[in-house]
C-alpha cells in the first residue's frame, strides 16, 4: 500500500524538487496507520468491525497476483471510459456552445441520462456488450462524461465576449476562436471536471464489475463482501483507494503542465 | 533500402507460412467445434466447482463445445440473459425464479437441477428465544424476499402461525446482526451463510430449521437454456450435460483438484470456505431424487410443490405448466449409473 501512494507522492518532486513536501505526507499516513493498528489492538475492536492494517497488508501480500492483475484490469477500465467520457465531453459542449438550439434539444436528455441508476443501465450493456472489458468502459464512460461536458460550458461562459469580438474583426474563423481562445479560457473548468470524472470513471468501473467477470478490483470486493471477508473488503477498499489517488494525481500534474498559468495551486 | 525490403519480404513468407499453418489446423478442429457459453448465477466459487473441472479437464471440448463460463453478479438475471440469446446455457436461481420467469412469459426450459432439496435453513441460537417454528411468532426474522419469504411463511402457516404475526425484514449481505443478536433468527444457504455462522457462533450452539421438516421443498440452482436452442440444438445441449455431469463426478471423486481449480481462477477465496462448500453442494446435489437418478435429475413433485407453494403466495398468477417449463429429455438421455456418484 505504503509503495503506490509513495509514488503518487513523488510525482510532485519531479515537478518541483521538494523533497521534504513529498517525505511529509508518506510519514503522516505511516504515523496514522501506527496509530490505527495500536488503537484496534488497545481497544480490542473485533476484526468484522476493523481489521488492523497490518493485517490488511498481509492480505494483500497473501495473494499479491490477484491484487495485482484487479488493479490491472480496472485501471484499463477506467482509464478508457475516463479518456472516451472526456473527450466526448468536452465534444458536446463545444457543439452545445455553437448551437444553441441542439443544446436546448439534447442538453435536458445529458441530464435525464444520468438520473437511470447506473445498476439498471448495466444490466443492459451487458446484454449489449457481454462480459468484456468494452462493456465496464461503457458504463465509465456513461457516468464521467457529463461533469467534463458541464465545467467545459461553464468555462466557455466565462469568455468575454469583446475578446471574441477582437478576434473576429481580426478576420479569425470559429475553428480559430475555438482553439485559441474558447478551449483555453475553458482549461482550469475543465481540470476540476477531469478530475471529478477520474474518480466517477473508476466507480464506473467497479460498479461495471459487478455484472459478472472473474478479474478486478470490483469482484474481488463482491467476492469478500458475500463470504464476510472483511479483511479482503478493506484490502480491496486500499488497493482501490490507491488507483483512485494515482488517477488524480495524473490528472492533477497534466493540469500543472498544461493550465501553468492557472491560479488554483 | 534492399537489406530492408529482404527484411519485409522475410516477414511476409513469415507471416503467410504462419496463416497457412494455422488455416491448415484450424478447420479439422474448428468443424464440428460449436461456441457457447454457460452463466452462473454467481462469482467463481465452488458452487460451481464441477463445471470448471470439466473445462479444464477439457470435457466439453470432447464434445465439441468451445465454452466461456461467464460468471453472474448481483442484478444479474440469468433467465433474462438466456432467453435473449446472449448465453447459451445459464445456471439460474432455482424453481423459483424459472417459474417468475415462465409466468412473464420469457422463453426459457429448465433442463437440470442441481439442488435437489431446499438449500437454506433458518437458524437461531440455541440458547435464545426461539426453539422451534412456532417460537417464530412476534420475533424478528431477516430473509431473501426472492422466495425464501415465501418458503418461510408455509413453514409458519403449517404450525398455525400467521406470518404477519413475526416482524420479518429483509435480510441484507452480512449475517452480523444475527451474531450480534439484533436479529432472533436468520437464513443462511448450507453452502455459504451457515459457514459464517458457524465460524462465529459456533455450529453446537444453533438450532437449525430445515423446510423439508415442514413438507417445503425448494429446489435451487436450475440449469436453463431457451426454447430456441431446446428445439434446434438437443444435441448441443446433451453433450453439454454429458460434460458437465462427468466434471461433477470428478470434483466429488478429487475435492482437493476441483478446489485447487477453483483457487487458481480466484487466489482470494477462503480455501476452509471453499471446501465446506463443496461438500455441502456434494450433499445438496445428490440429496431426494438424485440419489437414485443421479445428478440434475428433474424431481417432478418437488418442482410441483414449489410450483403450488409460489401460485398459493401470488408470486406467480396460476401454477406454471410443469412440462413445458421442465423439460427432462435431455438429462434422461444419460443413464442414471453414469450419473450417480
Amino acid at each position: 500500500m505504503t509503495g503506490v501512494s509513495t509514488s503518487a507522492a513523488t510525482l510532485p518532486v519531479a515537478s518541483t524538487g521538494r523533497v521534504h513536501a513529498a517525505v511529509k505526507p508518506v510519514l503522516w499516513l505511516a504515523l496514522g496507520l501506527l496509530a490505527i493498528e495500536v488503537l484496534v489492538m488497545a481497544l480490542e475492536i473485533r476484526p468484522y468491525y476493523l481489521p488492523r492494517p497490518s493485517a490488511i497488508a498481509a492480505n494483500i501480500m497473501a495473494t499479491p497476483g490477484a491484487y495485482l492483475a484487479g488493479l490491472w484490469r480496472t485501471f484499463l477500465e477506467t482509464a478508457l471510459g475516463f479518456v472516451a467520457g472526456s473527450l466526448f465531453g468536452v465534444l458536446m459542449a463545444v457543439i452545445f456552445h455553437r448551437w444553441v438550439t441542439l443544446r436546448e434539444l439534447f442538453f435536458p436528455l445529458f441530464v435525464v441520462s444520468q438520473t437511470i441508476p447506473v445498476i439498471a443501465f448495466g444490466a443492459v450493456v451487458v446484454l449489449w456488450f457481454g462480459n468484456t472489458l468494452f462493456a465496464k468502459a461503457v458504463i465509465s464512460f456513461y457516468i464521467s462524461f457529463l461533469p467534463v461536458t458541464v465545467n467545459t460550458l461553464l468555462g466557455f461562459s466565462s469568455v468575454d465576449p469583446r475578446q471574441v469580438q477582437l478576434m473576429r474583426s481580426f478576420g479569425a474563423n470559429d475553428v480559430q476562436i475555438l482553439r485559441r481562445l474558447y478551449l483555453p479560457a475553458a482549461l482550469p473548468q475543465l481540470f476540476v471536471a477531469l478530475k471529478l470524472a477520474s474518480s466517477l470513471a473508476l466507480v464506473g468501473a467497479i460498479v461495471g464489475e459487478w455484472f459478472g467477470d472473474t478479474t478486478g478490483l470490483g469482484v474481488l470486493l463482491l467476492q469478500a463482501m458475500y463470504n464476510e471477508n472483511v479483511v479482503g473488503i478493506w484490502a480491496t477498499i486500499v488497493v482501490s483507494a490507491c488507483l483512485g489517488m494515482g488517477l488524480y494525481s495524473l490528472v492533477s500534474l497534466a493540469e500543472r503542465k498544461i493550465v501553468f498559468w492557472g491560479g488554483e495551486q | 533500402m534492399l537489406n530492408r525490403r529482404n527484411v519485409l519480404a522475410a516477414f511476409a513468407a513469415a507471416a503467410i507460412g504462419l496463416q497457412g499453418i494455422g488455416m491448415g489446423a484450424a478447420p479439422a478442429a474448428a468443424q464440428d467445434m460449436v461456441d457457447a457459453s454457460l452463466r452462473l448465477k454467481w462469482l467463481t466459487q465452488a458452487q460451481f466447482a464441477g463445471f470448471y473441472v470439466a473445462l479444464e479437464k477439457g470435457y466439453y471440448k470432447e464434445e465439441g463445445i468451445n465454452l466461456t463460463i461467464n460468471p453472474g453478479g448481483p442484478n444479474l438475471l440469468t433467465e433474462n440473459l438466456v432467453a435473449t440469446g446472449a448465453d447459451t446455457f445459464g445456471l439460474s436461481g432455482g424453481t423459483d425464479s424459472v417459474f417468475a420467469a415462465r409466468d412473464k412469459g420469457m422463453p426459457i426450459v429448465c433442463i437440470g437441477v442441481s439442488h435437489q432439496v431446499t438449500p437454506f435453513v433458518f437458524v437461531s441460537h440455541k440458547d435464545g428465544p426461539v426453539q422451534t417454528v412456532a417460537d417464530f411468532k412476534g420475533k424478528k426474522i431477516t430473509t431473501w424476499f426472492t422466495g425464501a419469504n415465501h418458503v418461510l411463511s408455509a413453514m409458519l402457516s403449517k404450525v398455525g402461525v400467521d406470518p404477519k404475526e413475526a416482524d420479518i425484514q429483509p435480510q441484507q449481505v452480512s449475517v452480523t446482526p444475527f451474531v450480534d443478536r439484533q436479529v432472533d433468527v436468520v437464513t443462511a444457504t448450507r453452502y455459504n451463510e451457515l459457514y459464517v455462522i458457524n465460524q462465529r457462533v459456533g455450529k453446537d450452539k444453533l438450532d437449525l430449521f430445515v423446510p423439508e421438516d415442514s413438507g417445503v421443498s425448494f429446489p435451487r440452482d436450475t440449469l436453463i437454456v431457451s426454447e430456441q436452442t431446446a428445439a434446434e440444438k438437443p444435441e448441443l445441449i446433451e453433450k453439454f450435460l454429458r460434460a458437465s455431469v462427468k466434471g461433477w463426478k470428478d470434483a466429488f471423486a478429487n475435492e482437493k483438484e476441483a478446489i485447487d481449480i477453483i483457487m487458481k481462477i480466484s487466489p482470494t477465496l477462503d480455501r476452509a470456505q471453499q471446501e465446506f462448500m463443496l461438500t455441502e453442494v456434494k450433499t445438496l446435489m445428490t440429496a431426494g431424487k438424485a440419489s437414485t437418478d443421479g445428478l440434475f435429475t428433474i424431481d417432478k413433485t418437488a418442482v410441483g410443490s414449489a410450483n403450488d407453494l409460489l401460485a398459493q403466495y401470488g408470486v406467480i398468477s396460476k401454477p406454471v405448466d410443469l412440462d413445458a417449463a421442465f423439460n427432462a429429455s435431455f438429462i434422461d438421455t444419460i443413464p442414471a449409473e453414469e450419473r450417480r456418484l
